[in-house]
């Protein structure tokens, strides 16, 4: 613990919210990531403070959209959803209970808030019969590497039948009963953290865990309209994903421990609050945890043009995306694979048939080109 | 990714600049074409923003909706978009030529067609989706729209329908054709970037590809080419110029909106004719031609359908339309693939590197062997060709040869390095082999696993008889009324 | 002069580009500093036009001939203040307070901010906007305070089982107590009591085989979406009587139930003070759940 603090250096950990959650997921192969992470470091800051600040930003104009479908989702005590609830699952008339657990007076903690949330949830499912209410701004808690994360769903969890489900609002369309895969499997690697903390805070209760439905809720505007279109998403596996990648960091200790002493990432922020590390000894702090690089990074990580420089420093195929490196059996460098191309370079154990076929590459380019 | 186009982006990354997968051109490329750049408001699936189009390079036409969220701004400019896409493709459709068919009644095809060139992948999704949300849309009636906006809908659905079609020109990403023609020392990925793609294949005077490719990367010199705006622009520039456009409604708001769009396009504009003029300088493959022809009679068959006041396509395929293009399209895909690689023996190399093509040089000829006798006598010369290649085809196996194309040989026996065919199709009728169609000894051939004849389509039944297990028959009226209706907001 | 404009639309071209980079290399001073500088461009730039054109007669800068002293502030947002009090054109303009509470009384039940604009714009002439109800229930509590019940009615807040004031319920305080507080079945039983309300208010407006306003009927399709029986097959507008009767008869299954709960919660309201009974209290406890003593939040 004391160890991750160091590595932060004097500032809060940065909270993690579920769509970093399910970053992990991404490349949990990723060391250098697992340690930033699990000891809170502001990756963002990081990497601007190194020289290669992170390509994304989100426009005004998604967040305002999505924000007004949200409201539209939900305004009237989540009328809208209730209609689409009652279609999907068969929710009967009865049902129709709302609670907002973020309504509570002034302003009050995170953890407050969980409590109250805990609360209800605790009686809901002590509860006999179903009262199908809808929990609207409920907050749920997740221990990251020892970490307390809430995490605020924009979705709702109700009950019915005796089991949980975790709705998720996404503003992506779905046009004639397609959506974009990429964003389906971002929501519910998303959804997916609520449900494992959800579980989880069942569990602690004395509850069935599995009372919480591994399929949620997907609630997204249909065709070009902003009318609002619900499915069910199974998450099975992007919970199993999610639970080995948390498991991993858990072990982010023995990374940890095998770190020299005294190794921060801190920025060392200035009285203006801009960083005064200086950079090139931040960067050798970095560079002490391993990265594993690949091209996706660059969608999902804050750090990826670091990395990727790094990569292309050392010369290594991994620039080159995961295919690339598929067909190259897992040379690590660009000069290794030409060199075995060009027969420079004997092949060492187990080499031999990658080093045959670019050989042969090599000799029917010449030829053809 | 195979050996050979690793080995391509290994060499990229070496020597700082693209390498090539083909030495010819494997798309068609229109004496005309149209340059479309589709920009689409963020957060939004159908919202355009803007279009940069048109046919010269030195008059782009700048289409821009000042408030993409305003309905009646969107189909304004869906009209708008009409206007100078239809008289293009209409204008394809003047010249005819009769086509003769053996056992059917000849047809009308055009001697030309449109091709519209989009910056990337993206940008051609977001013509299909463009054409999804104007092709239902009614010239009167409630929310009734400018009659062009709903034809415009079918084209941009046609095309984008086609595009998915392997070896179709019509609707064609510069991504994607420059990828097929090049390998660059980044990832897919990164690739997608046309700035960061072309500067790896054409960088500019004093500066590597790898560099040019970086320097792409940056949404301040190269603004991303659509159909998503770089955040930072919407945040700054875009989002104060609509809001004052949305508080005034007036003409300068909307020409500062306009402004802040064109500085977002000008740039891509110039790289998509780029892009193209690359394309220009490869010399095109004998395949291309015979593909083209394909689109004009695709071409010339929706235009006809068009015109005869076919309803708008579907939503969804029924059973027998889904199965049909389904195979339609496999059998596109292969035929695509054998052209390619009998045109350009850079695409062979692949085939030669997997065991399914080799290379090699004749060491003995049979060229008058025939077998059986009497009026079964049967010409069947025999080849034997010396080989480096690991060769990987069963005796057996049916060949072709990019050397002479239409000739057939059949895999006798492979062993050491040698391997035994005979000669099967398209040697003479003769007594003896019509001169030159056999390979002499000391000749350099290719032999090759694909063939490109036509494969006859697979028996359907008509739609109206699609079996119960299948949904049954489609329903008459596909375009739902709500359809018309439907918000597009 | 016009010079003028083209430096000043360089250098406002040329500052935003070193904004966006100020932005990507998160440097939040520089940024700043930079966004200060660009708005002092733009006011010049908007001085500067207004003095190169001459103000014709129905153009929408006419207002500003005195030199530019309300200058629009372009890319800034709307600046307080300009939002025109005078909505619809038609009728002498009513208080925002005032607006809100005529809309309140049509529905009749605590109602949130969207809902209380998107009634008054179908229903009532002139515009009503989110942002002019954002302080409105301070304000009322402020004035309460200072001299309790001398309005005659004031907009208050709905309660929550907390005895809290909910985040975004307006509702009036000459309500009863009852009708102010919300249980986890009021918010179906309040929206579709709305429905009910919207419904006749269109009957009253259309009167017999008329047609109401195309904005009233749009809200009341809106509501009827999620309301079982209320939408006709097919398409079209659904007719306000059978919305009602839909509505009816899905609050003939909640009624009792929420008027118990409703009930208990007005009772647990007892102990709060007069101003707390209508702008909330303090007390975390679950009031359903029974436990006087609560915690007092710090």
């Amino acid at each position: 613990m004391d160890r991750l603090d160091t590595l932060r250096g004097p500032v809060p950990p940065r909270p993690h919210d579920a769509r970093a959650i399910a970053a992990l997921a991404a490349n949990p192969g990723c060391e250098r990531r697992a340690v930033l992470d699990a000891a809170g470091v502001d990756k963002d800051a990081t990497a601007a403070h190194l020289g290669f600040p992170a390509p994304f930003g989100q426009s005004a104009f998604a967040i305002t959209r999505g924000n007004a479908f949200e409201a539209l989702v939900k305004e009237n005590g989540c009328a809208e959803l209730l209609r689409l609830l009652r279609d999907l699952l068969g929710l009967p008339v009865e049902s129709a209970g709302y609670t907002d657990l973020g309504d509570m007076a002034g302003d009050p903690p995170a953890h407050r808030r969980h409590e109250h949330t805990r609360r209800l949830i605790d009686r809901s499912a002590a509860e006999a019969d179903d009262d199908g209410t809808l929990y609207d701004h409920p907050l749920l808690r997740l221990e990251i590497a020892g970490h307390t994360a809430y995490l605020e769903p924009d979705v709702v969890a109700f009950r019915l039948g005796g089991a949980f489900h975790v709705v998720e609002v996404k503003s992506f369309a779905v046009v004639d009963g397609q959506a974009e895969p990429e964003k389906v499997a971002a929501a519910a690697r998303q959804a997916a953290v609520y449900v494992l903390a959800l579980r989880t805070m069942l569990e602690e209760l004395g509850h069935d865990p599995l009372r919480v439905s591994h399929e949620i809720v997907l609630v997204c505007p249909e065709n070009f309209a902003n009318r609002p279109v619900a499915t069910l998403v199974d998450v099975r596996r992007e919970l199993a994903v999610l639970r080995r990648q948390l498991a991993r960091m858990t072990r982010v200790g023995r990374i940890v421990d095998a770190l020299p002493p005294g190794l921060t990432f801190d920025l060392a922020p200035g009285p203006d609050g801009a960083p005064a590390r200086p950079v090139a000894e931040l960067r050798d702090a970095v560079r002490r945890v391993d990265a594993r690089y690949a091209p996706e990074c660059l969608s999902t990580c804050d750090l990826c043009f670091f990395c990727r420089d790094e990569a292309a420093g050392r010369g290594s195929t991994e620039l080159l995306g995961r295919q690339v490196r598929d067909a190259l059996g897992g040379v690590a460098t660009v000069d290794e694979a030409l060199g075995l191309a060009d027969g420079s370079i004997a092949p060492g154990e187990g080499q031999e048939e990658i080093a045959r076929l670019l050989r042969l590459a090599g000799r029917v380019y010449a030829e053809a080109g | 990714m195979s050996t050979l186009a690793a080995l391509a982006r290994l060499r990229a990354v070496r020597t700082g600049t693209a390498q090539r997968l083909a030495t010819v051109r494997h798309c068609h490329l229109s004496d005309r074409p149209m340059v479309l750049i589709p920009l689409r408001m963020a957060g939004e699936a159908a919202a355009p923003l803007a279009v940069m189009a048109g046919t010269d390079p030195a008059r782009p036409r700048l289409l821009v909706v000042p408030q993409p969220r305003d309905r009646d701004l969107r189909f304004g400019f869906a009209a708008e978009l009409a206007g100078v896409l239809l008289p293009y493709i209409e204008g394809m459709q003047k010249a005819t030529e009769t086509v003769e068919r053996r056992g059917a009644e000849p047809y009308e095809r055009s001697v030309d067609a449109p091709q519209i060139i989009v910056p990337n992948a993206g940008s051609a999704a977001f013509v299909r989706m463009l054409g999804r949300s104007t092709r239902f849309r009614r010239a009167e009636g409630p929310y009734a729209v400018h009659p062009s906006v709903p034809t415009l809908g079918r084209w941009l659905t046609y095309l984008g329908q086609r595009a998915q079609h392997p070896g179709s020109s019509l609707l064609l990403a510069a991504t994607e054709a420059l990828s097929l023609h090049w390998a660059t020392g980044q990832s897919r990925l990164e690739d997608a970037n046309l700035a960061s793609l072309v500067g790896w294949i054409d960088p500019p005077a004093g500066m590597s590809g790898a560099q040019a490719a970086r320097e792409a990367e940056d949404p301040l010199v190269w603004p991303p080419a659509g159909p998503a705006t770089d955040p930072g622009f919407d945040n700054e520039v875009l989002a104060p110029a609509i809001r004052a456009y949305e508080e005034t409604r007036s003409e300068r708001a909307a020409a500062r909106v306009r402004e802040a769009v064109r500085s977002q396009l000008d740039p891509v504009w110039r790289l998509v004719w780029r892009a193209v003029g690359l394309l220009e300088a490869l010399p095109a493959a004998p395949g291309v031609a015979s593909r083209w022809e394909a689109d004009r009679g695709s071409f010339s068959a929706f235009a006809a359908q068009l015109a005869e006041g076919a309803p708008p396509q579907p939503k969804r395929d029924g059973a027998v339309g889904a199965a049909s293009r389904l195979a339609r399209m496999e059998r596109a895909r292969s035929s695509y693939d054998a052209q390619r690689a009998y045109d350009d023996a850079l695409v062979m190399a692949e085939y030669r590197l997997t065991g399914e093509a080799f290379a090699g040089t004749v060491v003995a000829a049979e060229p008058d062997r025939a077998e059986g006798e009497g009026r079964g006598r049967k010409l069947r010369p025999l080849v034997t060709v010396r080989t480096g290649d690991p060769v990987r085809v069963a005796p057996g196996t049916r060949l072709g040869t990019p050397q002479r194309r239409g000739q057939q040989a059949e895999v006798v026996s492979v062993a050491g390095g040698e391997v035994t065919l005979k000669i099967v199709k398209g040697m003479g009728r003769g007594a003896s082999a019509t001169p030159g169609a056999v390979p002499e000894v000391g000749e350099p051939v290719c032999y090759a696993a694909l063939l490109e004849e036509f494969q006859p389509p697979p028996a359907l039944p008509a739609p109206e008889d699609t079996p119960w297990t299948h949904g049954g028959p489609p329903p008459e009226n596909p375009p739902e009324a709500e359809s018309s209706e439907e918000e597009w907001s | 002069m016009s010079e003028r404009l083209d430096e000043l639309e360089e250098r406002i071209s040329a500052l935003r580009g070193e904004i966006r980079r100020a932005v990507r290399a998160r440097e939040s001073a520089l940024t700043r500093s930079l966004r200060a500088d660009l708005r002092t461009a733009e006011r010049a730039w908007d001085l500067a036009l207004a003095a190169h054109e001459p103000p014709s007669p129905g153009e929408p800068h006419d207002s500003r001939a005195g030199g530019g002293a309300s200058a629009r502030g372009r890319g800034a947002g709307p600046p307080p203040g300009r939002e025109p009090e005078a909505g619809g054109g038609a009728g002498p303009m009513l208080p925002v307070r005032e607006r809100v509470h005529q809309a309140l009384t049509l529905l009749g039940v605590p109602s949130a901010a969207r809902m209380l604009v998107a009634v008054h714009g179908a229903l009532r002439a002139g515009p009503l906007k989110g942002t002019q109800l954002a302080s409105l229930r301070r304000d009322e509590e402020r004035s309460f305070r200072s001299s309790p019940f001398a309005r005659p009615y004031y907009l208050c807040a709905a309660l929550t089982d907390r005895l809290s004031a909910s985040r975004g319920l307006f509702a009036v305080s000459t309500w009863p107590l009852e009708r102010r507080v919300v249980g986890p079945l009021s918010a179906r039983v309040d929206f579709l009591t709305s429905a009910v309300r919207v419904a006749e208010h269109v009957q009253r407006i259309s009167g017999p085989g008329g047609e109401a306003p195309p904005a009233a009927r749009r809200l009341l399709a809106r509501m009827a979406q999620s309301i079982p029986g209320a939408v006709p097959a097919g398409s079209g507008f659904p007719g306000a009587e059978a919305v009602a009767r839909a509505a009816r008869a899905e609050l003939d299954v909640h009624a009792a139930d929420d008027a118990a709960a409703r009930a208990e919660i007005a009772r647990a309201c007892e102990r709060l003070t007069d101003a707390e009974r209508l702008f909330g209290g303090t007390i975390l406890s679950l009031a359903a759940a029974g436990r006087p003593g609560a915690e007092r939040e710090t």
